[in-house]
């Protein structure tokens, strides 16, 4: 069993989806509890993939590869872990700012965070802060994450935490923002909680946020 | 038989066979009729629906091929470009080369402190100042996004500012419409008029496509503003290799090269024969930190590429230098070094970015005065050197003949400017004059200059009344444009 585990966990760190897959089957049709296939086969997989990452031994695109498989995996433990009433790290509502067309960063960063085991509700791109607003008060994010790739858009974050000000939400959700302009410093003048570099950054930025 | 020529010795580099420029060219030819562009803009999509387009799901426009190569065929090969005072600035066409700053910084350095902060309003002065002074430096840009200024007036500030502090062009971009409006009307004021502007343009428009594929409804818009006024506009799609564009090299320049079309068919069936420049950005992305690369080789391969491939339109283009480094330091000199070279051998028309650091977030004056001197040595390279009887100089050698010297001649005297260089920072000195000197390195020099450049270079000051009229311009603006929303 503990081999099945490490097969499953280098699967994972592989990015193989189809063995992913297979594994997380084979470890349920043995009995064992979906919470224990996740901790002890996916989180450990992508444990080492934040490690690898952070030590400048992986690359973006794999780190991908293994979120990918990460996520197949989770979409096959979800309902199980439900119903044992397991939940999500948390939740991230994303979306990249007013007027800014670009999705990479943000996609990754949301790729990642679900990869890490949060449930992320992707706003898209152009996103108005009123939507931002909206998307809070129905899903109830413990996190809002903003992206921005142009300088002219970078300043319309500010709108944002203000109108999540202004609807009273402010204090329900840790704000999170990056992109290629933006600074820690600058998400500190706008009023916001946290900011990362780097997809795997976000991720710990995340953790460090919740705590969790 | 080189009869009536002057027979002159030039390096001279391309990178693309026709063969391959064609093959390029039918392949993003086959990406806009089979694949599209996505137009998000309803005026947009009805001129190329009324053009024989077709519109398909999300936007998805598909054009013909025969329509690109009119629209091809229909955009100017030259375009003249005058500075502020009317006077001819640059002629960018076929390989001539011509270099100048970027737009946007976001930190800027303290040249006196040696401080990175936030850009302000004065850096963007600052480097214009700089650029008036460097005469290698052909056009100005704001070199600064200022953090000073209302956001919404940044631009038009800017876009003070450079009139303001220099007589060199203006390459300027804008958040929107909105305040592109107020920039032009800056840019008329100062030459006169509409009519005097579209003649003699001081002010070049930079816009851009979002890759992949995609013409947003505030660039289509802009597109369509400059055709109406003939403004000159820079439309130039950025792409990252692996993220917003193919991995491939080869892949990265048909995405481009399909944007660039679909961006010329949408200027060009506005308005004929406007004055349009292209080129792009194609770009790595580093795969462990997904910044994007400006001193990367590939970067310099796709430049040369789109070079070929407009030299082959009859295109005037657009194209960039700078480097990824945070500070002024060996890695940016060598990445300036390298990439301006690359856009000199690529005889690419409107080079940008000079002195542009950390991956387009960071400026700093003194880069800008060390890239002057960068530019003045390739500009000497790509000069190259005269070639006939006289400069073949037998009779020099006769004259002088064995064990003699040249440097008393007659022939010296009359050729030694015109054919050597004269650096003005870099080290020529032996080791003891170095060293009575006080054995400064080249970026202490350079720093020392910049400084000497800010306290006592004076451009030449706009008429008092242009000068109000400019001011109650942006007094405008900043009323009308408080508080609303650009549409990107």
């Amino acid at each position: 069993m503990s081999d099945l585990y490490r097969d499953l966990s280098d699967a994972v760190t592989a990015g193989n989806t189809e063995t992913t897959k297979k594994l997380v089957n084979q470890a349920l049709a043995e009995r064992t509890g979906a919470q224990t296939v996740l901790e002890r086969g996916l989180l450990p997989g992508m444990h080492v993939v934040g490690e690898r990452f952070r030590s400048g031994e992986m690359f973006v695109p794999e780190v991908l590869f293994a979120a990918r498989a990460m996520r197949a995996g989770m979409e096959i433990l979800r309902p199980l872990l439900t119903e044992t009433g397991g939940e999500a790290t948390g939740t991230v509502v994303i979306g990249t700012v007013q007027g800014d067309h670009h999705s990479i960063g943000k996609n990754l960063v949301a790729m990642m965070l679900e990869g890490a085991g949060y449930r992320v509700v992707d706003l898209g791109i152009d996103v108005t802060p009123q939507t931002f607003v909206q998307a809070v008060s129905e899903h109830k994010p413990d996190i809002v994450a903003m992206s921005a790739l142009l300088t002219t858009t970078m300043l319309r974050m500010a709108e944002t935490v203000n109108a999540l000000k202004d609807a009273g939400m402010r204090d329900c959700v840790k704000i999170m923002a990056g992109g290629a302009p933006v600074t820690d410093e600058f998400v500190k003048n706008i009023g916001g909680d946290g900011y990362a570099s780097n997809a795997g950054a976000a991720v710990d930025k995340a953790k460090e946020l919740l705590g969790r | 038989m080189n009869t009536g020529f002057r027979s002159q010795v030039v390096p001279e580099y391309r990178l693309l066979t026709e063969n391959q420029i064609q093959e390029f060219h039918r392949a993003a030819l086959e990406v806009n009729e089979k694949i599209g562009a996505r137009i998000n803009s309803e005026e947009g999509v009805e001129l190329l629906k009324q053009h024989g387009c077709t519109v398909t799901e999300g936007n998805m426009v598909l054009i013909p091929n025969y329509l690109v190569e009119e629209c091809l065929a229909s955009a100017p090969s030259r375009i003249d470009i005058y500075n502020r005072k009317g006077e001819e600035a640059m002629h960018l066409e076929g390989r001539n080369i011509y270099f100048g700053l970027g737009t946007d910084l976001i930190n800027s350095y303290d040249v006196y402190t040696g401080e990175m902060r936030p850009s302000l309003l004065k850096d963007a002065a600052n480097a214009s100042r700089v650029t008036d002074y460097c005469s290698h430096i052909d056009f100005v840009s704001s070199y600064a996004l200022p953090h000073d200024v209302p956001t919404n007036t940044a631009y038009v500030e800017s876009v003070k500012t450079m009139f303001e502090n220099t007589v060199k062009p203006i390459f300027s971009t804008a958040a929107g419409l909105e305040d592109l409006k107020f920039i032009v009307e800056m840019a008329e004021t100062v030459v006169g008029g509409a009519d005097e502007l579209r003649v003699k343009p001081c002010l070049i428009h930079y816009s851009e496509p979002t890759g992949p594929l995609v013409h947003s409804y505030g660039a289509v818009r802009k597109l369509f503003y400059c055709a109406d006024k003939g403004l000159p506009i820079t439309y130039a799609p950025g792409d990252l290799l692996g993220g917003s564009a193919p991995v491939t090299l080869a892949g990265g320049i048909v995405q481009a090269l399909a944007e660039v079309q679909a961006g010329i068919v949408l200027h060009q069936l506005r308005r004929k024969g406007a004055p349009i420049i292209s080129g792009w950005a194609v770009v790595p992305m580093d795969m462990r930190t997904c910044t994007l690369s400006y001193g990367a080789p590939e970067f310099r391969l796709t430049n040369s590429a789109y070079s070929d491939i407009f030299h082959w339109y009859g295109i005037p283009m657009w194209s960039t230098v700078g480097s990824d480094a945070h500070v002024f330091d060996e890695q940016a000199s060598m990445e300036h070094a390298f990439t301006t070279l690359m856009a000199a051998l690529d005889g690419a028309n409107l080079i940008h970015d000079v002195g542009y650091m950390g991956q387009g977030l960071i400026g700093n004056p003194a880069m800008v005065v060390m890239c002057n001197e960068i530019i003045s040595y390739v500009k000497r390279l790509m000069r190259g050197f005269e070639m006939n009887r006289e400069m073949m100089a037998i009779e020099e050698i006769r004259k002088v003949g064995a064990g003699g010297t040249h440097l008393a001649e007659e022939y010296t005297m009359k050729y030694f400017k015109q054919e050597l260089w004269d650096p003005a920072l870099s080290n020529r000195d032996d080791i003891a004059v170095w060293k009575q000197k006080g054995s400064c390195t080249y970026s202490h020099k350079v720093v020392h200059k910049t400084m000497e450049i800010l306290e006592t270079h004076r451009p030449e000051e706009l008429p008092g009344d242009v000068k109000d009229k400019l001011g109650a311009i942006a007094e405008r603006a900043d009323k009308e444009l408080a508080g609303i929303h650009f549409v990107a």
